[in-house]
């Protein structure tokens, strides 16, 4: 076995080096700046960039992650769009959480599933984290092979308000598949919306 | 930089932390007045992100007539970022344990979907029984 180790050891070199994705790459690079303040023009702000990327690189050689499946785009004007969508959503959606903390009785809410029209795990991901962010609702459980969020929903005691928060979970997974979704995704959108009623 | 534009940024920044601080303080007390975990979970990750998030623009704001190295916007920002990105991954681990071992007060439950799905699945979470 002594012949074929430097081969083997070239090919899994090359397969490390294969793990390197660019796209996340720059992102840790952006990270790194805004740790040390490196976008603010000093002598040395070209240091840390290079720095900073070798540093991204290291680190995908040492801890090779599953690349990112399909992938994603960024639209500017989309993405803008999104976020202040998301923050517009917090707010209004913490005066009803706060209201809900003084009304007096005991809150009744329901778990529902929503079934999402992309299928893509990135969006899926996004999609559950911003409804985490947004106050009022909780995910519980994720089924990831029907794409379905199990979303706990405070207050929501009849069924018009449990389809106004179903309704509410598709707008936001509109915004972010606009602002980060492959055509696919956007192209998945216009498919027939669903209702929830089926059973997966 | 004018006075008065200082002064004006200073109220600003001094509303947003205010405002903030109230909201976090809110928190706190839907942490206590509602009835079970999940319902618990809504004030416990909620109102806080954004009131972290006003105290974070107060901080930014009063930081702009400020020359520091240090501690920057960018710092800011990076605390904002990985505390909206983390937020939800501890709140849901939290939610499906406690909805899984059955912690949860099911009357209070208008609608259960997951709890129908599971029980297709011939997993019952009231079954799973909680063991203290």
């Amino acid at each position: 076995m002594k012949v074929p180790e430097r081969p083997s050891r070239l090919r899994a070199a090359r397969n490390r080096l294969g793990k390197v994705q660019f796209s996340v790459a720059v992102g840790m690079t952006l990270v790194w700046m805004l740790l040390f303040n490196g976008f603010q023009l000093r002598p040395e702000s070209l240091g840390l960039l290079v720095l900073g990327f070798l540093v991204a690189v290291v680190i995908m050689l040492l801890f090779p992650m599953p690349p990112i499946d399909p992938g994603f785009r960024f639209r500017p004007i989309a993405l803008v769009r999104m976020v202040a969508y998301i923050l517009a959503k917090m707010v209004v959606a913490s005066f009803s959480v706060i209201r809900q903390i003084f009304t007096s009785g005991e809150v009744h809410s329901s778990v529902m599933a929503v079934k999402l029209r992309t299928q893509s795990d990135l969006m899926l991901v996004c999609t559950a984290i911003a409804s985490s962010i947004i106050p009022g609702t909780v995910i519980v459980e994720v089924g990831r092979d029907e794409w379905i969020l199990y979303v706990h929903v405070l207050g929501a005691d009849d069924e018009e308000s449990i389809e106004q928060s179903r309704l509410d979970i598709l707008e936001l997974e509109r915004q972010i598949v606009l602002a980060l979704g492959t055509g696919k995704d956007v192209a998945a959108l216009a498919g027939p919306a669903p209702t929830g009623e089926e059973s997966p | 930089m004018s006075e008065q534009l200082v002064a004006v940024l200073d109220w600003i920044a001094i509303l947003c932390l205010l405002f903030g601080a109230a909201l976090c303080l809110l928190a706190g007390i839907g942490l206590i007045r509602f009835p079970d975990l999940l319902a618990r979970m809504h004030t416990a990750a909620k109102p806080q992100v954004l009131g972290l998030l006003l105290v974070l623009v107060g901080i930014g704001i009063r930081m702009i007539p400020v020359e520091t190295s240090v501690f920057n916007i960018g710092t800011l920002f990076l605390v904002g970022l990985f505390q909206v990105v983390t937020i939800p991954v501890a709140g849901h681990i939290a939610a499906r344990v406690a909805y899984r071992t059955g912690r949860i007060r099911s009357d209070l439950l208008v609608k259960d979907e997951l709890a129908e799905r599971l029980r297709a699945s011939g997993r019952n979470p009231s079954q799973e029984n909680p063991q203290r």
